[in-house]
């Protein structure tokens, strides 16, 4: 997971490294995805997300095309 | 039962205790404990230790070298990655650009993430104030599809 100037430097980088586009996120969606993921880590009582939970953690922030599927 | 319900109450009981220690390392050395030094930590035996470990590492959440030592306790990198995370004068690694903003949001802190263009090195200076994300323009771009994350962790 990486981070671009723009969306044209991911399509150099792709070229680059000869691979396909994959899911672009916005730094804003970024930004809201890391406070989803981590925000409890510390929490003793914390444990991994389920898949729906973590489906629905995509989905809050609108990660809901077929690239964001986790099952 | 595991050598780890003998003395510990149930395995589940232990892997919280040596999750909350190895994240409370990292967050006052900056860096992550070798494992030799955990029994001591957790008064358990080596044996336990490493257990607790393979089974955390089940969870993705954290990832082992094949020396056994930890590679990763997300969002927390054991070595030097692309991705410092600057909090006031203390320095963290990060796996990826959104495990670097996963330490600000797990921290609750304002950081400073001098990270870089993937494709040109391209200075792109992140800060985190107060709950909200500043500084370079951007996307990030993540590889592989979310169903096949852990076929390959590490070019995800």
């Amino acid at each position: 997971m990486l981070l671009f100037r723009s969306e044209h430097h991911v399509d150099r980088w792709c070229a680059q490294w000869n691979r396909s586009r994959g899911g672009i996120l916005s730094l804003h969606q970024g930004w809201q995805l890391a406070t989803e993921w981590y925000a409890d880590r510390l929490s003793p009582s914390w444990r991994p997300k389920t898949v729906p939970e973590a489906q629905a953690a995509f989905a809050k922030i609108g990660l809901v095309e077929e690239f964001w599927k986790l099952a | 039962m595991t050598s780890a319900n003998k003395s510990h109450g149930t395995a589940s009981t232990f892997d919280d205790k040596l999750r909350q220690f190895i994240y409370a390392y990292f967050i006052r050395e900056q860096q992550a404990p070798r494992v030799a030094e955990m029994p001591a930590a957790l008064s358990c035996s080596l044996r336990e230790v490493k257990d607790g470990l393979k089974r955390l590492a089940q969870s993705h959440a954290f990832v082992l070298q094949e020396n056994g030592e930890l590679w990763r306790a997300a969002p927390f990198s054991a070595v030097p990655t692309a991705f410092p995370v600057e909090i006031g004068k203390r320095l963290w690694w990060a796996n990826c650009i959104w495990d670097a903003l996963g330490i600000p949001a797990m921290l609750h802190k304002d950081a400073r993430i001098p990270a870089s263009c993937g494709c040109c090195n391209y200075e792109m200076v992140l800060n985190v104030k107060q709950g909200k994300l500043t500084g370079a323009k951007g996307v990030i771009h993540i590889a592989v599809p979310a169903r096949r994350w852990y076929d390959d962790i590490v070019f995800t």
